[in-house]
């Protein structure tokens, strides 16, 4: 596996990994998305939703995490290798630095967004994911949570960053793969973007409609 | 001395290939042992140091610039000339042969140039299989264009930047060298010596110019490939960099210097524009293919060229010369330009300048066509002047491009110093009086690539090398005389800058020794230097000193040579009696101004040999022999 | 479209390579215009040099655009504001009267300073000896029309091949990446038949001299191609990344 290894911590091994991890996230939050946005129709079809999750794919949902769990580690570590290399790679930075037109808000801040989020996921899990379930479920636990205003504004700070990383962060793994075709390019970036605020509107509707319906 | 130019015997196209069979050869575990220091990374310089390192070798490689890709050779736009005939036009060695002798206007060796033409088809193989981006044809062959003084299609080209692209090519073939250890790069060091031991030339002194140290190096041979001195005219369109400082210095080691008047104005460059402007830019020659070049018929006419209805306008240069055109040789359209201009009747603020328009190849083909064939170079014209010539016709006016004059070497390159060889243009080269467009990069490759490594291996197999380090005595006294040299320039402290200097050396040159010459200029000139040279050595200021990254010291440097090597450039210009491709006097012209040669007195190379100190130089003549063609009237009309 | 500017200048100087540097700040007064930007540093050295102090030491060659030998960080970005144009061949006339100008040298691990604004962009010699050619010995090639290259990848070819080596990306990517450099010479030559068989090998070991040199990673972020003087596309670097995931993967070479 010797040769595996060398290329996966090259330079840009190293973004493969990054892409790759990434856009596994992009196809969980999707199907999470989807998932969450079943409380719009009302508790029955979210507690459904849920509890079918869970026992239709016994086996699936427990590697699936496995794997997002790695993936996570993987994604993070690199990350912060990564930001750490490009900093050394500027020992002294420049007094005036301009953008010159490529960079984007969403580039600029990768590893920021991405910090922001490594600390709502965590707490997200400790929230929904490692609490007793017992005397209480999926939705109590939501009514509960987003009834509180901190956590609402919370979650749309999270949001806006999920947006914001991700608005560079699909376009950029097409790019890491080697997808770059003037025929799909425009296709790929603008699609990149559209997905990003689809995300970020999509996860924020739900605190603001608990907080402002549910209560 | 007596000149030898060592050319084989035997039948013209002959010749190559019976030396190269004879010639004798350094055992492949021997090559191991030589040690060969290049000078330069043109396509000189650097196909030399992979050639020669490829046969093993070991090669040290000397530039100026931070990295060899620099070298000035990427600035060549327009092509490279090979006698391929892929266009089936009938194209063939022989005329490529033809062309280039009559292009020199008989002032080259028959033999050289017939090698030239014969390698030049090998050369766009070989940089073909480096990878080098050749335009090609729809079907994926390989493309070509006319390039002027020619009426083939011959000249290979990659966008406006074939010179940028075959100088990767060699650069990266040197570097793979280098990772293979027979090639060391030594970037940032100026030449300022040639050691000589026992009439050998055996090292270098250079300067690193980061540190300011002297360095020396010893081999076993020593390669010049330094490039033109055109920068002595100070506005030019050479590299900031490019100099005559080692070949000058190999000169007053022994050296012979052939034919320095022959310096090559290119009738095709942006204007000046003001007193600041520190070097002239280039417009490809290709552009002549479509271009047309006119002025207005009346001088006073002050319409936008656009404007100005074809009834009005001279198309001098068709008007002149029916059968060439626009196509006529460099020196010939540089001539006319000035003329007309001189008559009152040039364009732009200064008026000296005069349209060439491509309206009519816009119309004929189309835009696209013409972007794809000259976009960049509309486009740096646009970037420079801040005209767009999709709208108005571009002016330009001529500027010293390119000197043929170089160190005199024989058949296998070497100089009249022993080991000591010379390439490309710092040659005196096989363009006689005047170079054809796209040939300079052909024989820069044709000598790095395919002759040295034949010649040098002649050289190395049949003379004895005792052993030198560069420790010993002739290298530390060289050393001792450059940094000497140095120091006193720094002890001038005087009130003038260098740049100042260079700008006035500029243009008396260009006033009295460009395009056209009269004993009396000249004469005039040389005075004038002398005087220049007197005040250099007294009213010079300087800033910074010796040991350190001082790029001004590096400037001061070279022109202390220009102002030395002016005087051998006029000197030369005084002896030719004759006019003869670039070198035009006055006093030697036909009744249409066109100029005279004399074949039965001046049908010779000048080798000038350092006199000494205050010395005058001593003119030796390398008779021109034509065996295989008969010097003609070079007539383009 | 004549005259002339009256300009502030922020200059960086540093006497020597691992020396503390600073900024100074010069008068330049009448600048014609139509100077190149190196021409309006050449007259203000000029009167520096006048009243005894050292000029502004700046790298610079061909001052037309190809040699790639100039280049600053001007007002923020390398080369100066100009789009496709390198500092030689930037015009005064693209500055208004009265502009503060800020000149700094490219700043990269892998580019140490020297002086001024010259750095040492060696590293990038470095890279290419690592694998940035074909491995073909002079006299050995086929005759050139042997293998026919389809013209568009030729142009491509040609378009990745333009690089000329300034370093300006390295100066302005974020990250101090030098990937669109490598890119440019891993893609110029994939595209070509005659660099497919060292194709695999030439990505895998250019790369890994990049990173070996200090150079930082590439992060997408497409600052080297807005400020690249010959306009080459993060598409090379696409190309690069595909030719990497196929030799990682597929070839074998490690
Ligand atoms: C703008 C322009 C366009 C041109 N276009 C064409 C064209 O289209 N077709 C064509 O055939 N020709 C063209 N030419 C001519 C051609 O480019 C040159 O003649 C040729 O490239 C010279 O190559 P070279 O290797 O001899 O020298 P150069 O490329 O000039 O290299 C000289 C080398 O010597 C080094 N050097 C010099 N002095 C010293 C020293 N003292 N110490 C250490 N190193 C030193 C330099 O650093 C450099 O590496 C053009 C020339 C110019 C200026
Ligand atoms: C857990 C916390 C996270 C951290 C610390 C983090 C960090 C980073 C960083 C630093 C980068 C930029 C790497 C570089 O180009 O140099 C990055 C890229 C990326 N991230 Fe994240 N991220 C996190 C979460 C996420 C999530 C949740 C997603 C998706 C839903 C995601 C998707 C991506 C994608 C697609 C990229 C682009 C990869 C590429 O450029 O090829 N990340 N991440
Ligand atoms: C506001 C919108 C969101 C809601 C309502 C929500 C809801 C939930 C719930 C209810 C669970 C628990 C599922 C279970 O029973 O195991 C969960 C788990 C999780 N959520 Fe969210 N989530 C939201 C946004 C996000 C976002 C934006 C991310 C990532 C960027 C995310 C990542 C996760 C992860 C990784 C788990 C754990 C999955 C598992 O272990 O199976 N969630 N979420
Ligand atoms: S890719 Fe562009 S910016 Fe980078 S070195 Fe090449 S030419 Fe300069
Ligand atoms: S700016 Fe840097 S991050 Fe990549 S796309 Fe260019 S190298
Ligand atoms: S000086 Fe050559 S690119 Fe600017």
């Amino acid at each position: 596996m010797n040769w595996f290894i060398i290329f996966i911590t090259s330079s840009v091994g190293k973004k493969l990994v990054m892409a790759f991890t990434g856009l596994c996230f992009v196809l969980f939050i999707i199907v999470h998305l989807f998932g969450n946005l079943t409380i719009f129709l009302g508790k029955e079809s979210f507690l459904s939703y849920v509890e079918d999750l869970h026992r239709s794919h016994k086996y699936l949902i427990p590697l699936a995490e496995v794997f997002l769990l790695i993936f996570g580690l993987l994604h993070i570590v690199f990350g912060l290798v990564l930001y750490i290399q490009n900093l050394k790679a500027r020992p002294i930075s420049y007094n005036l630095r301009k953008n010159a037109g490529g960079r984007t808000v969403g580039s600029g801040t990768m590893p920021y967004t991405g910090l922001f989020l490594l600390i709502f996921i965590s707490l997200h899990l400790v929230r929904f994911r490692f609490v007793e379930k017992i005397t209480q479920n999926d939705f109590t636990i939501l009514i509960n949570t987003f009834n509180n205003l901190g956590y609402v504004i919370f979650y749309i700070l999270a949001m806006v960053a999920l947006g914001l990383h991700l608005s560079h962060g699909i376009w950029s793994s097409f790019q890491t793969f080697g997808v770059n075709h003037p025929k799909y390019n425009g296709l790929i970036e603008k699609g990149g973007i559209l997905l990003s605020i689809l995300f970020a509107v999509g996860f924020a509707s739900i605190p603001i409609y608990i907080f402002t319906k549910l209560s | 001395m007596s000149l030898n130019p060592s050319i084989p015997s035997g039948p013209l196209e002959a010749k190559w290939t019976k030396y190269c069979s004879e010639i004798k050869l350094v055992s492949p575990a021997n090559k191991r042992k030589f040690e060969i220091i290049v000078v330069g990374t043109g396509l000189a310089g650097a196909s030399a140091s992979a050639a020669l390192a490829e046969l093993g070798y070991n090669v040290k490689t000397f530039c100026i610039q931070d990295s060899p890709r620099r070298a000035h050779s990427i600035a060549a736009q327009g092509g490279i000339n090979a006698a391929k005939n892929y266009q089936g036009d009938g194209d063939s060695i022989w005329r490529l042969f033809y062309d280039t002798i009559k292009g020199g206007d008989f002032r080259a060796r028959e033999a050289n140039v017939y090698r030239l033409a014969e390698l030049s088809v090998k050369i766009i193989d070989h940089c073909v299989a480096q990878g080098v981006p050749f335009a090609r044809e729809y079907g994926g062959l390989l493309a070509n264009r006319s390039f002027g003084g020619a009426l083939v299609s011959r000249t290979f080209y990659a966008r406006g930047q074939t010179g940028q692209q075959l100088l990767l090519g060699a650069y990266s073939a040197m570097l793979r060298q280098v990772k293979a250890g027979r090639v060391s790069l030594f970037p940032r060091r100026e030449v300022l010596d040639i050691v000589l031991v026992k009439g050998q030339a055996r090292g270098i002194v250079a300067r690193n110019l980061v540190t300011g140290e002297l360095e020396s190096y010893a081999a076993h041979a020593v390669v010049l490939a330094t490039g033109g001195y055109g920068n002595i005219y100070f506005l030019s369109t050479n590299g900031m960099n490019s100099n005559v400082s080692a070949s000058f210095r190999a000169y007053k080691r022994g050296a012979f210097f052939g034919n320095p008047c022959f310096v090559q104005i290119h009738p095709t460059c942006i204007p000046v524009s003001g007193h600041y402007q520190s070097k002239l830019t280039l417009m490809s020659e290709s552009l002549r293919n479509d271009g047309r070049v006119w002025v207005p018929k009346d001088p006073k006419d002050k319409r936008r060229p656009e404007d100005i209805p074809e009834s009005d306008r001279d198309y001098f240069l068709e008007r002149l010369y029916p059968s060439y055109g626009n196509l006529v040789p460099r020196d010939v359209a540089s001539r006319a330009t000035k003329a007309i201009c001189d008559q009152g009747r040039g364009v732009g603020p200064t008026g000296y300048a005069v349209y060439l328009d491509l309206s009519d190849a816009i119309k004929r083909d189309g835009k696209e066509v013409i972007e794809k064939k000259y976009g960049n170079l509309f486009e740096m014209y646009e970037r420079i002047t801040g005209v767009s010539p999709y709208v108005s016709p571009m002016m330009i006016y001529p500027a010293v491009h390119y000197v043929m004059g170089g160190l005199w070497v024989d058949y296998n390159l070497m100089t009249t110093i022993k080991g000591l060889f010379s390439l490309g243009e710092a040659n005196f080269s096989d363009h006689g009086a005047n170079r054809l467009g796209a040939s300079a990069l052909m024989q820069g490759l044709a000598d790095g690539y395919f002759i040295i490594p034949y010649t040098i291996g002649g050289y190395l197999a049949s003379d004895s090398f005792p052993p030198v380090s560069p420790s010993q005595g002739e290298f530390e006294d060289s050393k001792k005389e450059v940094s000497e040299f140095i120091r006193r320039l720094l002890s001038v402290k005087g009130r003038r800058t260098v740049t100042d200097f260079h700008r006035s050396l500029g243009s008396i040159m260009w006033e009295y020794a460009g395009m056209e010459r009269s004993d009396e200029g000249l004469r005039k000139a040389k005075g004038m230097v002398e005087e220049l040279r007197e005040e250099y050595w007294q009213n010079l200021l300087l800033t910074g000193g010796e040991r350190e990254f001082n790029q001004n010291l590096s400037k001061a440097l070279r022109v202390a040579d220009y102002l030395e090597f002016a005087g051998l450039i006029i000197e030369d210009a005084l002896t030719r009696r004759e006019s003869c491709g670039c070198h035009f006097n006055v006093a030697y012209q036909t009744p249409e101004h066109e100029p005279l040669r004399d074949d039965q007195n001046c049908a010779y190379v000048a080798a000038w040999e350092y006199g000494g100190k205050e010395r005058p130089p001593i003119l030796h003549k390398e008779p021109l022999v034509f065996e295989n063609v008969t010097p003609g009237i070079r007539s383009y009309k | 479209m004549n005259g002339t500017i009256n300009l502030t200048l922020k200059v960086w100087r540093q006497p020597g390579p691992g020396q503390k540097g600073k900024f100074e700040i010069y008068q330049a007064k009448d600048i014609n215009i139509h100077m190149s930007f190196l021409e309006m540093l050449d007259v203000v050295n000029e009167e520096l040099i006048l009243s005894g102090k050292d000029p502004i030491a700046f790298d610079h060659d061909c001052r037309e655009g190809i040699c790639g030998m100039c280049g600053a960080v001007v007002n923020g970005k390398a080369h100066g504001p100009k789009k496709g144009t390198t500092l030689c061949q930037l015009h005064m006339r693209h500055f208004r009267d009265g502009d503060t100008i800020v000149i700094e040298p490219f700043r990269s691990k892998a580019f140490p300073i020297i002086r001024d604004l010259v750095v040492d962009r060696s590293a990038f010699d470095e890279i290419i000896i690592a694998g940035g050619y074909i491995s073909v010995n002079t006299g050995s090639a086929p005759d050139a029309n042997s293998i026919p290259v389809p013209p568009q990848n030729a142009e491509l070819a040609m378009d990745a091949a333009a690089c000329i080596g300034c370093g300006a990306c390295v100066a302005q990517c974020p990250n101090g990446s030098a990937m669109l450099f490598v890119a440019s010479k891993v893609s110029h030559l994939a595209l070509l038949p005659q660099g497919r068989p060292e194709a695999a090998k030439r990505v895998l070991s250019m790369t890994g001299r990049m990173k070996e040199l200090g150079f930082g990673n590439c992060g997408n972020e497409r600052e080297c191609e807005a400020v690249c003087p010959k306009q080459i596309s993060i598409s090379h670097i696409a190309r690069l990344n595909r030719e990497f995931l196929k030799a990682g993967l597929f070839s074998r070479e490690t």
